[in-house]
């Protein structure tokens, strides 16, 4: 049976028009048109020329890509084990803690930092002859690790330049979650005799499993899209060797003017950012799972 | 009493109005369609440059009733982006700097730039520049844009780390070897390398004056880079490589900096380095510059890579006639005198006065006879094959090391190239 539009029905949708539109208009157009652009030839200059799926094609049979995939791989495991772990161990260690905020203040200052900030910074530190080298010849080590030049170093070494900015905010983070717990089970875990690790793996743990979704939720997509910093370190170098989906993307559309391939690599990010969320919260996030 | 669908209506149209007067904003020149004087919009990707340009706002009113609104970008790709999307517009730029080689090509074959062949006829007809230069922006026998600088790439040197080991300006490969042979012996790195960028001038210098054709035969795709000619080329770099001739290339030190402490001797850039060992604290009594000898004992003449930027008007700009009219101005001597006057380098108009008497020096001599002139290698080569080039070069100074793996992707990257152009 077809429903009569009531003028409230009508004055709720001119509500929702404005907000709509610029949806419609500034996302979901861009994404449509990236993914047309994806199956074309376009240099950025007259009108994009139809190739089927060859960008695609080009794009997972290129090595150098491959090598993108994997270090974007690295990226993402390392930011799990690095800033998510020690943003838990931070909040953990100083929660509960008198003045504890202004251990966990530090922390978070550089993430008030731009990433090309970060990466500058630290591009400083690592560099050949930098303030780290410099630093271990005052030790007697005079023939230190190229840091920025070797793979995987180099990766590893951005991932805990990274882990610098972004551990502050997870610490925040898992210090609401640790707030918001009951107290009733802390203490009566507490009177049972749990302390310590037994306490963190039987109470805490499972109590913050909602919050630790969302922490490692925004970790992974994060590092799937990490950009910033690798540019400022390395632009992907030497060679292609510290390069990410992202970098690769950016290298494509705007240093070689070739959008068509550009859009098929933000196509595939965009598609595997989504599936890794979505599979990611609604495994942690079902309602059906018991804490 | 106002509805509630009455606001909802009013938000919306509101929104719908924003966007629409957004769309129609926008500070533009003075000078509109069809106008010689005014003030011209003009755009480039040399930020640091603004105040120089617009320095000549004052003498241009001489000549030219036209003065300079500029608008830097500082990211490179980010302008260029700008301006690719600004032809879709009614706000394409009345003059803007872009690049030669097949960035201008992609412009030229879509209609985007204006022709400049008057303006060039007329130049060339008064000695204001080479026939030379005139190639680089000939397209189907019809020119665009005009340059808006030259640059020769060449080697600059400490003068004290040479005068230290009793090291004189080298004029031939061997003395140049032999140079740095003595600056290695005595502790001195001879020259300065990077992992990122600029990689390629060693490579450009190597092949270029080894043999002229081959390098033309890499613009053009009828040479490869695996070709056993390219390969010995490079086993002559990593010989060079090898002997420790060359710096730490993962070394973040300002170049210019770094050879003001002596961090090497020697370092092959472009003439507008002069203005970044100036910007260091060096002066001419500090640092000297000559070409690069010749590989190949051969050659009737020293070949010299030079760079050439453009400035271009886009066809549709509603201030294409002013964007011309200053173009037109900036080729001659008097603009150019005092473009170098504000941003010093050599002059691409044999009649500027150059102000810096070393780079007036070089610059004469360059452009004499025993000199040839070949397109540097970022311009001289497809884009694609350019990226894919300067990072394995990248990598080749980083870990230096059998050329060929390094040589196999670039012409990877050039036969993917070439075979989309046929």
């Amino acid at each position: 049976m077809a429903h009569q539009k009531t003028p409230y029905q009508w004055s709720a949708r001119g509500f929702v028009a404005p907000g709509v539109i610029l949806v419609a208009v500034l996302l979901y157009l861009p994404l449509l048109w990236t993914v047309f652009l994806s199956f074309t030839k376009y240099n950025g200059l007259g009108s994009p020329k139809w190739i089927g799926l060859d960008n695609y094609v080009e794009m997972f049979t290129d090595g150098d890509f491959v090598g993108s995939a994997m270090n974007t791989v690295l990226w993402v495991i390392g930011t799990l084990i690095i800033p998510v772990g020690i943003g838990l161990a931070i909040a953990l260690l100083t929660w509960n803690l008198g003045g504890g905020i202004w251990l966990r203040l530090p922390f978070l200052i550089p993430y008030a930092l731009s990433g090309i900030g970060v990466g500058v910074v630290w591009s400083f530190i690592l560099s050949s002859g930098g303030a780290l080298d410099q630093a271990l010849a005052a030790f007697g080590i005079t023939d230190p690790p190229r840091w920025l030049l070797d793979a995987p170093l180099n990766t590893v070494v951005m991932i805990i330049a990274s882990s610098w900015q972004g551990v502050g905010v997870n610490a925040l983070l898992f210090t609401i979650g640790l707030q918001a717990i009951p107290k009733e089970p802390l203490e009566a875990a507490r009177i049972d005799g749990a302390g310590g690790v037994r306490l963190f793996t039987s109470i805490l743990w499972p109590m913050l499993r909602p919050l630790t979704a969302v922490v490692v939720g925004l970790s992974i997509v994060a590092s799937l899209k990490t950009f910033d910093i690798v540019w400022g370190m390395t632009k992907g170098g030497p060679g292609t060797v510290s390069e990410t989906l992202a970098l690769t993307m950016y290298k494509e559309t705007f240093v070689n003017s070739d959008y068509g391939l550009g859009s098929a690599i933000a196509v595939f990010l965009t598609v595997i950012t989504l599936v890794a969320s979505v599979l990611y919260l609604r495994q942690q996030l079902s309602p059906k799972k018991e804490m | 009493m106002i509805s509630r669908r009455t606001i909802a209506a009013a938000a919306a149209g509101l929104l719908l109005g924003t966007l629409a007067l957004a769309g129609c904003s926008g500070d533009s020149g003075s000078g509109g369609e069809g106008e010689v004087a005014g003030t011209l919009d003009f755009y480039t990707d040399k930020a640091a440059w603004k105040p120089d340009f617009e320095s000549l706002n004052e003498v241009s009113g001489d000549a030219v009733d036209i003065t300079l609104k500029t608008t830097g970008y500082s990211d490179a790709n980010q302008y260029d982006a700008f301006i690719k999307q600004s032809f879709r517009t009614d706000k394409s730029p009345g003059l803007f700097t872009w690049h030669t080689g097949e960035s201008l090509k992609q412009l030229v074959d879509e209609g985007l730039v204006a022709e400049t062949t008057d303006i060039w006829s007329k130049a060339v007809d008064e000695g204001w520049v080479s026939e030379d230069l005139r190639d680089s922006y000939t397209f189907d026998g019809k020119q665009y844009c005009v340059p808006m600088n030259i640059a020769y790439w060449i080697m600059f040197y400490n003068k004290a780390a040479f005068a230290d080991n009793g090291i004189e300006v080298p004029t031939t490969w061997d003395e140049l070897n032999t140079a740095a042979e003595t600056l290695k012996d005595a502790g001195v790195t001879p020259y300065y390398q990077t992992s990122v960028l600029f990689t390629f001038q060693w490579f450009q210098h190597l092949v270029a004056s080894t043999d002229p054709d081959l390098y033309a035969g890499l613009t053009t795709g009828d040479a490869k880079y695996t070709d056993p000619e390219i390969v010995d080329i490079m086993n002559v770099w990593l010989d060079e490589q090898k002997a420790g001739w060359f710096s730490d290339a993962g070394s973040t030190t300002d170049p210019a900096v770094g050879l003001k402490q002596g961090d090497y001797a020697m370092i092959n850039f472009g003439t507008f380095f002069a203005g970044n060992l100036e910007g260091a604290g060096m002066t001419t009594d500090d640092y000297g510059m000559f070409a690069i000898p010749a590989v190949s004992d051969d050659l009737d003449a020293t070949p010299v890579a030079v760079e050439s930027g453009p400035i271009c008007t886009a066809e549709n700009s509603k201030q294409r006639d002013l964007g011309l009219a200053y173009a037109e101005w900036w080729m001659s001597p008097d603009a150019q005198t005092a473009w170098n006057d504000a941003h010093g380098d050599v002059a691409f108009n044999p009649k500027a006065k150059v102000s810096d008497p070393a780079l007036a020096e070089i610059g004469e001599q360059i452009a004499g006879d025993d000199y040839m002139l070949y397109d540097r290698f970022f311009e001289a080569m497809p884009t694609e094959i350019v990226t894919t080039a300067i990072e394995q070069f990248g990598a080749f100074n980083a870990n230096p090391g059998d050329p060929m793996p390094f040589l196999e992707k670039i012409q990877a990257t050039a036969d993917k190239y070439w075979a989309e152009q046929e």
